[in-house]
């Protein structure tokens, strides 16, 4: 059941067995959600963290006017709410994007890891601290990239990190959100998210039809995106 | 709620909308239309170019224009010589 999480951290460095069961152990309850469902609300007092199993789950932060900015992705494996076991309450709103299975671990127990288990503790902060590099190239993208560069951008990270979890096939990879949502993302309306997949499509880049992102040209799509994964903290060393 | 196509034609080729968007109704719809066209004019003028010439047009499934949207009625545009389109 986390073995897209083990995946995930054992590319960056070692997870011994006792480890391993230490993670099992925190698991308390296992849930299949629908697409489209807030799992986590802003504000609610939180007492356990969401680890995704399957499917995509994104955070978000609406305006009064209805304009909602996706701020992050999350594939499976990632333990995306350790964030809520030290604020207690979420500033944004945590939600599914497909149908999802999530794992809640409680805060009790992710408390014993960070008591017996400093190595384990400091690769879960490792991922937060990976949350924090990718917001970090979404602001990137957002103030400085213009929309088609945005998009071929985010399509290499996602390739970047499903390909860790296992994930994506030889040229393609499933992204089961639609246009809009794919938008919010990139901070564009939906028409406009239209014409920017039409410039990859043209530039013979990359193709998104029915929640599948088609990569003809990696190499080229790098390029246009100047991808440089870096900052996906990629390489296994210890932590 | 009812499907909305945005289908764009413009200097950068048609571009169909093969997908749709669900909308509350037909000024929600216009609403987006015109959101886009300032968002897609404001990065290009970022790239240093601003083209009026091109339209929305909002299509049902049935392929029936419901609103027409052109880009230069998104903006309020004032020029060094005083005038107003």
């Amino acid at each position: 059941m986390i073995e897209k999480l083990l995946l995930k951290l054992r590319a960056r460095d070692v997870v011994s067995p006792e480890e391993e069961a230490a993670i099992r152990d925190t698991i308390a309850e296992v849930e299949d959600v629908p697409a489209r469902k807030t799992v986590v609300k802003r504000g609610e007092t939180l007492n356990r963290s969401v680890l995704l199993i399957e499917g995509l789950m994104c955070r978000y932060k609406d305006l009064r006017n209805g304009r909602r900015q996706i701020t992050a992705l999350h594939v499976a494996g990632d333990f995306l709410d350790l964030h809520g076991f030290t604020l207690k309450h979420l500033d944004h709103d945590v939600m599914s994007l497909s149908p999802c299975r999530v794992a809640y671990a409680s805060h009790e127990r992710l408390t014993r890891i960070t008591e017996d288990y400093p190595h384990l503790t400091r690769l879960l902060w490792f991922s937060t601290n990976l949350d924090a590099a990718i917001h970090r190239e979404w602001e990137l993208s957002l103030g400085q990239r213009i929309g088609a560069v945005r998009a071929a951008h985010l399509i290499c990270e996602l390739h970047t990190r499903l390909q860790i979890v296992g994930l994506v096939r030889e040229h393609d990879f499933e992204l089961p959100l639609n246009q809009t949502e794919l938008g919010e993302c990139l901070g564009l309306t939906v028409v406009h998210t239209n014409r920017v997949l039409k410039e990859l499509r043209e530039r013979g880049l990359a193709h998104f039809k029915k929640a599948v992102v088609t990569i003809h040209d990696m190499d080229q799509l790098k390029a246009f995106a100047e991808f440089d994964p870096t900052y996906l903290y990629l390489a296994s060393q210890a932590r | 709620m009812p499907r909305f196509f945005f289908h764009m034609y413009n200097g950068h080729g048609d571009t169909p909308d093969e997908v749709g968007s669900d909308l509350e109704d037909q000024a929600a719809a216009r609403r987006l239309a015109i959101d886009s066209v300032r968002s897609m004019i404001s990065e290009d003028a970022r790239r240093g170019t601003i083209d009026l010439k091109g339209r929305i047009d909002v299509m049902d499934g049935a392929g029936n224009v419901l609103v027409t949207v052109e880009f230069a009625e998104a903006f309020e545009v004032r020029l060094p010589d005083g005038t107003r389109l």
